[in-house]
């Protein structure tokens, strides 16, 4: 670690605003616009010393990225500013609609509480569904996506289809690019429901723990192999694109995971099995403190150090297969990824400044309640209505948006008033979710220096500086191929034309 | 019994007064003034009770005065 | 009675393991006080939290656990947490203070942008009457109750005073010196 004893007399003139951290034997310095240089420590030295020769090519960089006090370009750098704030001139343009709490399996980390397969209380009613859809189409986003959860969506199918169809036919009058998302078990799949869904080009997203046995060990499915259904369908869903012609290596079933305790030592089985389903992207998803997690953490959980250990093997070996020609992604590397090297923001609601609850998502529960996000609906249903914002039967739309309880939660996630945050290199690219620090550290504003998933997102883009610094081409060339955004308009609805 | 001493540059005097009344069915309280603090003696069946109670009310009193801006 | 709190200092934190409750003192010149009503409320689900003052400049804080019987390490481990909690409450109050202009730009676009314009029916609804803004300025006083003679003779009659007479410059009725924007 380089020792800022070294420095000599700063020269405060020289430097324009900038953080630093050291990566590697290197130093990370990015700025306020979040443009990234990282030096070498006698270049570090010079810059802070007002030394570094002008025709270094240190320097040339330093100033082409705005780092450079006398040559500083506030225009461009409000502008690079703004791209990277994009997503806060429009509101909500994610919609989780909690179908129903009742499924079908049991996993040892639920976090969404679920309720056994008779609560038919917890099923959300076409009623309901309709005010939810009607204030969903309020946003003032162009673009809404209405995110079908659980417990299993898949139980309430009658009103997930009610939801899609009135969606569709409000949306004639409303006109936003609409899309549909479902994330399920597909345990409760049928080809019927399946036709429905292509029909209605619905994107599913499904979960895979990693191997047949781990995935089996804590996703209970009574008397089925649980992973058996799941990938049954996973193949059926990715041969069914396949015969309408879609590309393949665009459409498929996404799947993402929970990481526990008992899968880091299983990175490359892991990485493996998603490679065999045909999945483009893995999402490594540390395991989280809501619902069922509080009670089988003592079983679940570990320290953050072991989970960087798996990421880094688990990446690695990713980066290594793509090298052969398998082209597979890690999820939370694409989205940092994305923020480093493409100033844009790819609006990751929970990763970005300030957070989306509640300006860029909202979660409508079964009973017709709102909460700023799925993890406040997740509180919700371990009794704690801390972030609930409303109701569809009473609630307008600016007032939710508005409400007291989603500013307090900008504020608190906004890092430029986070201890900690305020003076982390990573700022520019980074974001914190108040439902997780309150749920974990008593408070919306939490402690970063103790927080888990603070600890997480340093350590992944450590790891990914890492990379950079490394300068591996091939390994270059892959992440920077990660960043690649492909639209998928299959599954953007047609926006309905106004008639002339 | 318990003496529950509130200092008045800390605790807001009608927060002290609010917390009593929202626990007065649980105990026997009564309030009284000293130069620096707001005093309530809290009394219950047990001693057990008396101290979760006091506990509570100082809680509350202190949740209400950092929601009404402090103590002045 | 009082024990000290390994590795904490014993001048500044007490222990009473009878009693499950750990006590400390806090300097209001290194903590304000709102940092420490801040990190006290982080803990009133967990803790009796009693504040007192024991000498001006100083604030004395005593935490008990609700469950159980805590020993020595869980009072640590309380007392710790405060600290941090307390640090990060003292630092943050700074902080948005210094920032305060960006973190008001940016939520207060966040909020314009999930809000939209207002629909002509919450116009309708909105309420007008109120005062609802300051005018140091002036601004929305009209020129004639401004420069209104206190024997109420209207202004307008009375000539404006010359340059050469005039220790002050005619004040334009916006009072400003235009539009910066």
């Amino acid at each position: 670690m380089m020792s800022l004893t070294q420095i000599g007399k700063p020269d405060l003139s020289f430097p324009a605003f900038f953080r630093y951290r050291q990566v590697r034997d290197r130093v990370l310095v990015t700025n306020y616009e979040g443009n990234f240089v990282l030096l070498t420590q006698d270049d570090f030295r010079g810059y802070l010393e007002g030394t570094l020769a002008r025709d270094s090519a240190a320097y040339r960089d330093l100033d082409a990225k705005n780092f450079i006090r006398a040559t500083f370009d506030q225009r461009k750098s409000a502008e690079q500013f703004a791209a990277r704030k994009r997503h806060l001139h429009y509101g909500p343009n994610l919609h989780v609609m909690v179908v129903t709490l009742r499924c079908n399996e049991t996993c040892v980390y639920c976090h969404a509480s679920r309720a056994d397969m008779d609560a038919v209380h917890t099923d959300m009613t076409p009623e309901i569904a309709e005010k939810s859809v009607d204030l969903a189409l309020q946003s003032t986003s162009p673009a809404i996506t209405i995110e079908f959860q659980g417990g299993e969506p898949l139980v309430n199918f009658p009103v997930v289809q009610h939801i899609i169809e009135y969606a569709l036919e409000r949306n004639k009058t409303v006109g936003k690019q609409l899309e549909f998302t479902m994330v399920s078990n597909l345990g409760l799949m049928t080809e019927e429901k399946l036709q429905y869904l292509l029909k209605h080009r619905v994107q599913i997203c499904t979960s895979i723990d990693g191997p047949e046995h781990l995935h089996d060990k804590q996703r209970k499915l009574p008397g089925l192999s649980a992973f058996n259904a799941a990938t049954h369908w996973i193949k059926r869903i990715n041969k069914a694109y396949e015969e309408l012609g879609l590309d393949t290596t665009l459409y498929h079933v996404e799947a993402l995971l929970t990481t526990t305790r008992e899968t880091l030592p299983r990175w490359k089985e892991v990485v493996d099995t998603y490679v065999s389903l045909g999945c483009r992207a893995l999402f490594l998803r540390p395991i989280d403190p809501f619902g069922f997690a509080e009670k089988t953490g003592h079983r679940t959980e570990y320290p953050r150090a072991e989970y960087h250990r798996y990421y880094q093997q688990a990446v690695d070996y990713m980066i290594e297969l793509n090298k052969q020609g398998v082209q597979i992604l890690e999820r939370y590397a694409a989205i940092f990824l994305t923020k480093i090297l493409s100033g844009e923001d790819p609006n990751f609601l929970d990763i970005r400044n300030p957070v989306g609850a509640g300006i860029g998502q909202m979660a409508y529960s079964y009973d017709g309640k709102i909460y700023t996000c799925d993890e406040g609906r997740m509180l919700g249903g371990m009794g704690d209505d801390i972030f609930l914002i409303g109701d569809v039967r009473t609630s307008k739309y600016r007032d939710l948006v508005s409400h007291e309880t989603v500013r307090a939660v900008m504020l608190a996630s906004s890092l430029d008033s986070q201890p900690d945050c305020v003076n982390c290199a990573y700022n520019p690219y980074c974001g914190i979710v108040p439902a997780h620090s309150y749920k974990t550290q008593g408070s919306i504003w939490g402690r970063m220096r103790e927080s888990n998933l603070c600890a997480v997102h340093k350590g992944i883009q450590d790891y990914l500086f890492g990379k950079l610094v490394d300068g591996d081409p091939a390994t270059l060339e892959i992440i920077q191929r990660w960043t690649t955004v492909r639209p998928r308009e299959h599954f953007l609805q047609a926006i309905p034309h106004s008639e002339t | 019994m318990i003496e529950l001493r509130l200092h008045r540059d800390l605790y807001r005097g009608t927060a002290v007064d609010e917390a009593v009344k929202v626990f007065a069915r649980h105990g026997t309280f009564a309030l009284s003034e000293q130069p620096e603090h707001w005093v309530v003696r809290v009394e219950s069946k047990t001693p057990a009770r008396e101290r979760q109670l006091a506990g509570e009310l100082g809680n509350y009193a202190l949740g209400l005065t950092v929601k009404q801006g402090g103590a002045t | 009675m009082t024990s000290p709190i390994a590795g904490l200092p014993t001048d500044v934190v007490q222990a009473d393991l009878g009693a499950g409750t750990v006590a400390f003192t806090i300097d209001t010149a290194t903590y304000p006080l709102e940092a420490v009503y801040g990190a006290s409320y982080i803990f009133i689900d967990r803790c009796f939290v009693l504040l007192d003052r024991p000498a001006d400049g100083k604030i004395r804080v005593s935490l008990a656990p609700k469950k159980g019987v805590p020993d020595a390490d869980a009072l640590r481990s309380i007392v710790g947490e405060f600290g941090n909690e307390l640090l990060g409450c003292a630092w943050r109050a700074q902080i948005t203070q210094q920032n305060r202009a960006v973190i008001e730009a940016l939520t207060t676009q966040a909020l314009a942008g999930a809000m939209g314009p207002p629909s002509l029916d919450e116009l309708a609804s909105f309420d007008f009457t109120e005062e609802s803004f300051e005018d140091p300025l002036g601004i929305a006083t009209s020129w004639e109750d401004k420069y209104k003679k206190k024997d109420g003779k209207d202004a307008t009659a009375t000539a404006a005073p010359s340059a050469a007479t005039s220790s002050q410059p005619a004040e334009s009725p916006t009072g400003g010196k235009g539009d910066a924007a």
